[in-house]
């Protein structure tokens, strides 16, 4: 299996992203395989105790925000998958990347000041070398996208 | 009791009802000997009994302690004394945190008390002592304020910071100095509501069972079925249910649970989810505080001042559902662009939403649904029987564990301990700056403030209560506030006794909507928002939150002058 990897958050901002990897697919006709990560950090001042029902819901909404990528792929005649994980975003990323021996991995252009993002201007290089050397994947930056 | 209770009234009852009313020592002593005892009464200048004073029985310029006894929460002391009495007596009166009275008893008195008789002292009243502790704990109270709303420290963590805080100061410091005491454990303990405690407990297993039925999605799929998806119906719909829930369970869950479903809805029809959830979160801050259970500050307000289930729904309910009214006018007029958008969702989404919004326990479903009738009526008719709404919330979920049988270990785990951890170091810290006399200086210039004006008091109250909402945590703010109304409540002539508590859960909650970090249930939703990629700035909340909460309050306050004038 290989294919393009494609990390989504949902919202506007994902679908130049979301874009960039249908138009690759088209161009290499490989599949897209969308990948939402489930973080549920907000909750570390609120309720702690319902996080396996958090987790639950997050899923089915990450499911959701899958399927609406894929619909969009599949009205281009793309094919396309979705894959709901937990942890964080570039361990996951990567490790999806080496699952599928994914070809290409595509990456929202950084938007955030938070330098906790691992897609700000500092940490994107060294993240898209990190994919190159441990997935052995080509990384594409989608113009003007955020994950 | 009333605190004018006259020395003749307190004598007569003494001697016709004495059996009852002193201790069981004295009690023989009369029985079999002549009695020796001074009765008498201590209050703060706000006129509230304190509890614990050491009365101390002394001749006059010496210093031999003849008999010794502390006052009781009432304020009340008993003293006896001794068969052999002086030429001269005084009482010494000392408390931490009050200045010390000397109390020299009359020679009438003195007489009396040597032929075997009681006296009652008129009542004494004792000024506050602002010393080093009183500082302390006006920091430390603050510390905890300032890293809550920072959201430098989790709650909890706060709290219990700023309660160990104040034990270090208390033990470790009382061996420097004496002036740096606050309180022992043990009166600390008494700041506790366990009504409160237990009334969140019971609640909190209850809708453990509950949150797993699936009820929330579905609701929230029938909105979108009956709405046909139109957003202008969709969205009030949407934030009735959403108000309703909240009214019943706490505003974190039911948002926890909203949320997911509503940007699913909203990314199907094509829309910014935006546009659904800040009503709904808004709804479910202004709907929650129509019952007792509906918000935690509601539960510490009717603990406090004694409001009833019932009360909330008599007093506070039509108010709330005007809010509600003014609230879903401004919703959709806010979202008015939004709201004019409209696609048809594709088949492979409307699967999916249908397979999200299933009933997923529905003979679960069906049980906690019988329960939570009867739980209502409990609260409504408990009064009756003196049913205090803890015994009911715990009745409910013990009903339902019973009924159900489910992993009772997920069942407790379920349980948000982090919540009751907070709420009882809370009682403490507050309970902290009670001691040292900080909420009686603050009841005290807000009393001179207001002057007698009833109508000026609640407008006071409210509006401020919710403007300070906007940046502190409403919970120790409501528990802080709490004495500070009643003392209001006791001393503005013909206020009606319980309508500042009722400004003040409105200005709390309702404050809540002016500020992402206003509530929890907001920070909840912006949080899951984010993780859909539709992030909520702090601006953007100020800007869509503020209107509202400046229309709810002043539609909730014109109910409450028309129904309490």
């Amino acid at each position: 299996m290989s294919g393009i990897v494609c990390a989504i958050r949902g919202g506007p901002s994902s679908q130049p992203t979301i874009q960039t990897a249908i138009d690759l697919a088209k161009s290499t006709n490989l599949t897209v395989h969308f990948l939402y990560v489930v973080n549920i950090n907000f909750l570390s001042h609120t309720s702690s105790s319902r996080v396996d029902l958090v987790y639950h819901e997050m899923d089915r909404m990450g499911e959701f925000i899958l399927l609406v990528a894929q619909d969009k792929a599949q009205a281009q005649g793309v094919p396309s998958d979705g894959t709901v994980r937990h942890g964080k975003v570039g361990d996951e990323i990567v490790a999806l990347g080496r699952e599928i021996k994914a070809e290409y991995v595509v990456l929202g252009q950084p938007q955030s000041a938070d330098d906790k993002d691992i897609f700000t201007h500092d940490h994107l290089q060294k993240f898209k070398e990190r994919i190159e050397k441990e997935c052995n994947a080509k990384v594409v930056l989608a113009e003007g996208a955020h994950p | 009791m009333n605190r004018f209770w006259g020395c003749s009234s307190l004598l007569f009852l003494l001697c016709i009802g004495g059996s009852t009313l002193l201790p069981p020592a004295i009690t023989r002593a009369a029985e079999s000997s002549p009695q020796r005892v001074i009765i008498g009464t201590i209050y703060d200048s706000q006129g509230n009994p304190i509890e614990g004073v050491s009365v101390i029985a002394h001749a006059s310029q010496a210093s031999n302690t003849l008999a010794e006894a502390e006052t009781q929460s009432n304020g009340i002391f008993s003293l006896e004394l001794p068969e052999e009495l002086p030429p001269n007596l005084s009482l010494t009166i000392e408390r931490a945190h009050f200045k010390s009275e000397e109390v020299p008893i009359q020679t009438s008195d003195l007489s009396t008390l040597k032929n075997g008789g009681i006296i009652a002292l008129p009542e004494i009243i004792l000024d506050r002592h602002i010393g080093i502790a009183f500082w302390v704990a006006t920091v430390i109270f603050i510390i905890m304020l300032v890293l809550i709303a920072s959201e430098k420290f989790h709650n909890t963590l706060a709290a219990l910071l700023g309660v160990t805080l104040v034990f270090v100061v208390s033990y470790l410091g009382r061996s420097v100095s004496e002036s740096l005491y606050i309180y022992d454990f043990k009166r600390a303990l008494t700041y506790v509501d366990w009504n409160v405690i237990f009334l969140i407990l019971g609640m909190m297993i209850y809708i453990a069972m509950v949150e797993k039925t699936g009820i929330f999605q579905w609701t929230a799929l029938w909105a979108y079925r009956i709405s046909r998806g139109r957003l202008w119906l969709l969205m009030p719909v949407l934030m009735l249910f959403t108000g309703i829930a909240s009214a019943f369970l706490d505003n974190v869950t039911t948002m926890l649970l909203m949320t997911p479903i509503t940007v699913q809805i909203s990314l199907a029809m094509g829309i910014n989810p935006m546009s659904l959830l800040i009503p709904e979160v808004m709804a479910s801050n202004v709907i929650g505080i129509s019952t007792l259970i509906g918000t935690p500050t509601n539960i510490l307000i009717g603990s406090y001042a004694h409001i009833s289930f019932s009360d909330f729904l008599k007093n506070l309910t039509p108010g709330v559902l005007l809010a509600f009214l003014g609230l879903i006018i401004y919703s959709e007029f806010t979202y008015r662009r939004e709201l004019k958008k409209s696609s048809n969702i594709s088949t492979t989404l409307l699967e999916k939403l249908t397979e999200h919004g299933r009933i997923t326990e529905p003979q679960h479903l069906k049980k906690a649904g019988w329960v939570g009738l009867g739980m209502i009526i409990l609260f409504v008719l408990g009064e009756k029987i003196h049913l205090v709404p803890a015994v009911t919330a715990l009745l409910g979920a013990t009903t339902l564990l019973v009924w159900i049988k489910p992993d009772l270990e997920e069942m407790i785990a379920a349980v948000d301990w982090t919540t009751l951890v907070f709420f009882l170091a809370l009682f403490m810290v507050v309970g902290a700056i009670q001691e040292v006399g900080l909420v009686s200086i603050i009841a005290g210039l807000i009393r001179k403030l207001i002057g007698e004006n009833k109508i000026l008091a609640m407008f006071v109250v409210i509006w401020a209560s919710a403007s300070l909402s906007i940046v502190i945590a409403n919970i120790p703010f409501t528990a802080a506030m709490l004495p500070v109304i009643g003392y209001l409540t006791k001393t503005i002539p013909s206020v009606h006794t319980k309508v500042l508590f009722y400004c003040l859960s409105v200005g709390s909650a309702f404050g809540g909507n002016g500020s992402l970090i206003g509530a929890s249930a907001n920070m909840v939703t912006a949080g899951i928002a984010d993780r859909a990629g539709y992030p909520v700035t702090y601006m953007y909340f100020l800007k869509k939150g503020l209107p509202a909460l400046i229309i709810t309050v002043a539609l909730a306050n014109i109910w409450l002058l028309l129904h309490f004038f």
